[in-house]
């Protein structure tokens, strides 16, 4: 409906500093997903674009229109709230027909919307029942059948499944994805739930303490974080820290990554990092030189455990001893001791069943390390300074 | 301890601690209750009771209807129109307190229930000085609405704060986000989700402006005599006469009719399907 620009907003909370300089183009029609710990200012910077916050600096644009100061009912906005907020004293059907019924639509106008937006979310016949009559589910379909009542330009989700129960989330993140593609709505979404997150969104803005980590794909985030914040807050990770040894020469098969994905929008930098004595591969979004401080990040999935005879097709091959195995049903969780440091091996297949602690040595092979400046990792154990409100 | 044998109930001791202590418990209530309520039910035998030569509850009542009405008319009218002014102060002073911060907002609440503490002796004489010397409005039965005024609008201003207090701010936040403005917000979301603090204002303005004597005392603009001034005149004059004791109980009933119709007419609508409930 409308494409969605923030140039550079900023709030201050009087010294704290919630949202810094923050910069996001939202096309036309995307879902794009606010990722990150509580208090690292997602929630500010939507209620921000909804206009519940004025912004201590920066613009909000729709469109062409600089609605950075409008109040909230002259945005044309749908925000769906944490707890599914409807007026209890009025009916299911009042509720979804408040946005039309102010702007002085005619009743039998309001009724056929309402009507169609309860079919929408699959409540038909529920028109006449109090909110307190539904359970939660049915609440928060309500509440987002009352905002598209109104057709907005703009759909915001504040942690709409967070008070549910999860498979209710698991269900509803769906139907909030399939309504927005229905509706091709332009669509801000706020989590700290990575699975919600990745399920639904178009593209991921991943933040911590006020500041944009990370914009990008799923994939771009998982497999190439550019921060030691989204190496660590993403997914589980090995992080090793090491010294940069060698830079080495970028190849012609680099263009699409030794992953087999391509390399995305940013150059890869091939090089090797020297951490307690092993030398491995790896490759950083970030321009580094020989001598800087690094951490590289490996995926526990990403390791895989070889027969001794193997050589393998890896470009890093480490010798390990199994401390631990946790067996968690499709996968276990091994705990190999490397060169004095723990890491954590995730195994499939008849590989879960066979390795036990017992085993002794193993050898692990993996390709490129992801590997991101010492300072930029250093983000990851901040602590964020930003303060959200509940 | 005995086992109960198997499909033979055990028996239950007589006396056990806790139907002891229900027991206690009833009897407290009841006492406080009737030491309470028996002051009214002597008041009431007393005014059905007939002097030499006169037929008791008839004369007694008779003189009520006869005489009072007048009364009885000025103490309504000044307290309605009290309620009108109270309501119109009291609900954008309460949202002002509860939903804004602006410097002094403390203080300001504080000095606006001010008249709570103040004796009403005090207010009365206050007001009389201001009155006669300042607004001459001695002489009109506005002098006595605003006094009324100010002795009582913090026992409306007080329950609406509370329960806008009460009021998560998420339904407005809602509200506006659907296209309502600030002003249809107010009317169609958070009055009606206030409802039982404004209903619980007016009742307790009510029954305090109908029956005050003190105030009134003080600026009542001559030939304007409320119902309870009229009670207070009587006994000065008559004594404590079985009439005077009639005019008593018939606004006790008033009172006690208003209590009732406030219930209904307010609280159970409102209290429900609100968030509270």
């Amino acid at each position: 409906m409308s494409t969605v620009r923030l140039a550079s907003i900023t709030k201050h909370f009087g010294a704290t500093i919630a949202v810094h300089e923050f910069d996001l183009d939202v096309a036309d029609g995307e879902f794009v997903t606010l990722l990150g710990p509580s208090g690292c200012g997602k929630t500010t910077t939507l209620r921000m674009i909804a206009g519940l916050v004025e912004p201590t600096g920066g613009r909000v644009w729709f469109d062409d229109q600089d609605v950075t100061f409008l109040p909230p009912r002259a945005r044309n906005i749908g925000f769906v709230f944490q707890t599914p907020a409807l007026f209890p004293h009025l009916s299911v059907a009042d509720n979804v027909g408040f946005g039309l019924s102010v702007k002085g639509s005619k009743k039998p106008a309001i009724a056929a919307r309402v009507e169609e937006m309860l079919a929408m979310v699959d409540l038909t016949g529920y028109g006449a029942r109090m909110p307190a009559q539904l359970s939660g589910g049915q609440q928060q379909r309500v509440a987002l059948a009352r905002v598209l009542a109104t057709d907005p330009r703009v759909l915001l989700f504040d942690e709409p499944l967070s008070a549910l129960d999860k498979n209710l989330r698991e269900s509803l993140k769906f139907a909030i994805r399939a309504l927005q593609r229905r509706t091709a709505k332009t669509a801000i979404y706020v989590t700290h739930d990575q699975s919600e997150a990745f399920a639904i969104s178009d593209r991921i803005v991943v933040m911590n303490a006020g500041r944009v980590e990370q914009i990008g794909s799923q994939t771009d985030i998982y497999l190439r974080p550019r921060t030691g914040f989204v190496a660590e807050f993403i997914g589980a990770n090995n992080a090793l820290r090491g010294i940069v040894s060698a830079i080495e020469p970028v190849t012609a098969a680099d263009a699409t990554g030794s992953d087999g994905l391509d390399g995305g929008p940013s150059a890869q930098h091939r090089l090797s990092v020297t951490s307690d004595g092993l030398t491995l591969h790896g490759r950083s979004s970030s321009a580094v030189a020989v001598g800087d401080a690094v951490v590289a990040y490996l995926r526990p999935e990403d390791l895989v455990v070889l027969d001794d005879d193997q050589v393998g097709d890896f470009r890093n091959v480490v010798d390990g001893e199994i401390e631990r195995v946790i067996f968690e049903g499709p996968t276990a969780q091994l705990r190999v001791r490397v060169a004095d440091r723990e890491m954590r091996v995730d195994v499939g297949g008849s590989q879960r069943l066979t390795l036990s602690e017992g085993h002794g040595r193993v050898r692990l092979g993996f390709n490129d390390l992801n590997v991101v400046p010492a300072e930029a990792a250093a983000a990851a154990s901040g602590t964020a300074a930003g303060a959200e409100p509940a | 301890m005995t086992t109960p044998t198997a499909g033979i109930p055990a028996r239950r001791p007589l006396i056990t601690a806790r139907r002891l202590s229900d027991a206690l418990s009833h009897a407290y209530i009841w006492t406080i209750l009737v030491i309470f309520v028996l002051p009214f039910f002597a008041l009431v035998g007393f005014s059905l009771t007939a002097r030499p030569g006169e037929s008791g509850a008839v004369t007694n009542y008779g003189y009520v209807v006869d005489t009072f009405g007048d009364n009885l008319l000025w103490s309504l009218k000044i307290s309605g129109l009290t309620l009108l002014i109270n309501v119109a102060v009291s609900l954008p002073a309460a949202y002002a307190i509860v939903r804004h911060t602006f410097p002094g907002k403390r203080v300001l609440f504080s000095v606006l229930t001010l008249p709570l503490y103040v004796p009403g002796a005090v207010i009365g004489i206050s007001l009389v000085l201001t009155y006669n010397f300042t607004y001459h409005l001695t002489t009109s039965m506005w002098g006595l609405v605003l006094a009324m005024s100010l002795g009582t609008f913090p026992l409306m201003l007080t329950p609406i704060v509370v329960a806008l207090k009460d009021l998560p701010v998420i339904f407005e936040e809602a509200a506006a986000c659907l296209g309502a403005t600030r002003w249809q917000t107010y009317r169609r979301i958070v009055l009606p989700l206030i409802g039982p603090g404004v209903s619980a204002g007016l009742l307790l303005c009510f029954i305090i402006v109908f029956n005050e004597y003190l105030v009134t005392l003080f600026v009542h603009p001559p030939g304007l005599t409320t119902a309870p001034l009229r009670v207070f005149n009587q006994i000065r004059t008559a004594g404590l006469a079985p009439t005077t004791a009639a005019l008593a109980v018939t606004m006790q009933l008033i009172s006690l009719a208003a209590v009732l119709l406030f219930f209904r007419l307010f609280g159970a609508r409102h209290l429900k399907g609100t968030y509270l409930l």
